[in-house]
């Protein structure tokens, strides 16, 4: 079971008067296979943190620390574009990020491309794939290396509201299948509240100011009115933190 | 008597609708000698063909005014029969053709080496590190703004005749391109690539071999095409003045025999050269290189674009038409049957 401790958290950006306070004393715990999404208007420091938290970049000071039953865990990220290597084909990008190149790893890694519905274009070039199909190897290489926490940075913001409708139900299957824990940031409340047991609300100045249960069971349908009651509380949370100001 | 009624109705609107879709295409598939004459195949070939009537037009006029530049005003005809000779290897120089520019390739190709790994660390350094790209920055442009027959007079100078002056002319001619590309390539680094690849936990060997030098690639690439362009250029001035054998020294041959004929002939030669060498060794290379590139034709993708909604409308009237008659006359397959029949028994 993936355990995730954050001990005050903090970060900022250059110095002097330049500086920026990107996370204020972040204090975390996550653990077992939970979905949780951390949102916030942009400029929150919700990227920041699940960049610190998957070891792209460094904290101030503080402590992070995310095991798998005691050993260090293991990390995938789904980013905001795609970013696969242009120069290798859809196969290869998922083999670039593996620990091994034997038959087995392929046979996996095939495995979740036909999961995602792009089982058949191993072979292509990412160019040749549309911008909703690239990002499904990006998630398909997330999953692809089997990691115990899986983040993902508002990876259908980019995308048009139908293939990201499509691609969040695909999400959801592929995380009740393999149970993992799911950290995702996202800006879009309805987006959090369709997929989430949990959801993180980042203020203005890098402070985590609340922390919501969702309890409400998946697959969850916008127009159930039980979540758009959901919804609309997370919205009246937002008022009260003052986190819709900016926005 | 209703039935032939409808046929009657529909007979027009039925060919009418058809045409729409048959026109655009076909004016798009306009006739094959029209098409010929349009494609760029027909441009390329039309530009030597112009250069030839000019020539022709030049040494007419040139005569007429002056009779005696005939000696030195070369016909096509004198050119292009030098230029076989030279191929079939009946030359009155003391090398054929191919022995001379295999000696001159060999010296581009050394040269060329040179400045390629000598110009990439430097590029690497200057693009990674500020005081390094201090250091050399100022002597890079110096060195480009060099005409390279300074080069190559420099050079004929401090090394005498044989292959180390045109091979240190070819490696100063080409070392500032694969410097500048490089630095450009490195600071065109891929960084979220980077950050992609440090977020799997992917090795640094693997990082540099699957994402630093495949995103150089172009900029190498592009290097190596100036450095080939402007080095055999340089490559042939030195020989000039520098050189026992060679490309440039054979150009200068002729010149001192004062065959005008032999002088244009080798240097078209010399371009043919040049020009096959960029056809089938770059071309091939980078086609090679950079397959993953969803489209090379640019051309070729602004002509699709242009032309998939209009061909989209026309079949979309086409349906819409068909689909208010359906409603007047019944199922479509029969109507559509029996309008092929009433043009059939027309045309009998």
């Amino acid at each position: 079971m993936a355990e995730i401790t954050v001990r005050n958290l903090h970060k900022e950006f250059g110095v002097g008067a330049d500086k920026i306070v990107a996370l204020d004393d972040v204090n975390l715990d996550i653990s077992g296979h939970v979905f949780v999404s951390i949102v916030g208007a942009s400029g929150c420091g919700k990227s920041t943190l699940l960049n610190i938290l998957s070891g792209i970049e460094t904290p101030s000071h503080g402590q992070v620390q995310i095991t798998e039953d005691g050993r260090p865990a293991a990390k995938g990220y789904v980013f905001q574009a795609a970013r696969l290597l242009p120069w290798r084909t859809v196969m290869d990008n998922l083999l670039f990020v593996q620990k091994d190149r034997s038959e087995q790893t392929r046979a996996r890694c095939q495995r979740y491309l036909d999961m995602v519905q792009l089982g058949d274009k191993g072979r292509k070039y990412p160019g040749e794939l549309s911008g909703g199909m690239q990002q499904r190897v990006g998630i398909a290489r997330a999953f692809s290396t089997e990691p115990d926490v899986l983040f993902m940075d508002e990876p259908f913001s980019h995308l048009d509201a139908i293939t990201a409708r499509s691609l969040r139900a695909e999400l959801q299957n592929m995380w009740q299948e393999t149970r993992k824990t799911v950290i995702f940031v996202t800006h879009d409340v309805g987006e959090a509240v369709e997929l989430s047991n949990r959801i993180l609300v980042f203020a203005k100045g890098g402070h985590l100011a609340d922390d919501i249960d969702m309890p409400l069971p998946f697959p969850r349908d916008v127009a159930d009115p039980e979540v758009a009651v959901a919804k609309a509380n997370v919205f009246r949370t937002f008022e009260q933190i003052g986190a819709l100001a900016v926005s | 008597m209703s039935a032939t009624d409808t046929r009657r109705d529909t007979g027009p609107a039925d060919t009418a609708a058809p045409d729409t879709v048959d026109e655009l295409p076909r004016r798009r598939r306009s006739h094959p000698v029209v098409r010929v004459l349009r494609s760029s195949l027909a441009g390329r070939i039309a530009f030597p063909i112009v250069c030839l009537l000019v020539w022709l037009l030049a040494i007419r006029i040139v005569t007429s005014i002056w009779p005696f530049a005939v000696d030195v005003l070369p016909t096509p005809t004198q050119v292009f029969s030098f230029m076989w000779d030279e191929l079939t290897g009946e030359t009155l120089a003391p090398r054929n053709v191919y022995e001379t520019f295999g000696i001159s390739l060999r010296r581009l190709g050394i040269g060329m080496a040179i400045a390629m790994a000598i110009g990439t660390v430097i590029g690497l350094g200057m693009g990674l590190s500020k005081r390094v790209n201090a250091f050399f920055n100022d002597w890079v442009v110096a060195i480009l703004a060099m005409p390279n027959l300074a080069w190559a007079l420099f050079c004929s100078l401090a090394f005498g005749f044989g292959d180390v002056g045109p091979i240190v002319t070819v490696v100063l001619t080409g070392i500032p391109f694969v410097i500048i590309n490089v630095r450009e390539g490195v600071r065109n680094a891929p960084t979220d690539l980077y950050d992609m690849a440090r977020a799997f936990g992917v090795s640094r060997a693997d990082t540099i071999r699957h994402v630093l030098l495949p995103s150089l690639m172009p900029f190498m690439f592009a290097a190596a095409r100036y450095a080939f362009a402007l080095g055999w250029k340089g490559l042939v001035v030195a020989e000039v003045f520098g050189g026992e054998d060679g490309a440039g020294w054979t150009i200068k041959f002729w010149y001192d025999a004062h065959r005008a004929y032999g002088v244009i002939g080798y240097a078209l030669l010399f371009v043919v050269f040049a020009l096959l060498f960029e056809k089938f060794l770059f071309d091939r290379l980078s086609g090679y290189f950079f397959r993953w590139r969803p489209e090379v034709n640019a051309a070729d993708v602004v002509e699709q674009r242009f032309d998939a909604p209009g061909v989209a409308t026309a079949t979309a009237t086409a349906d819409s038409g068909n689909g208010t008659h359906a409603t007047t006359t019944g199922p479509k397959p029969e109507r559509g049957a029996g309008g092929d029949e009433t043009r059939r028994s027309h045309d009998g």
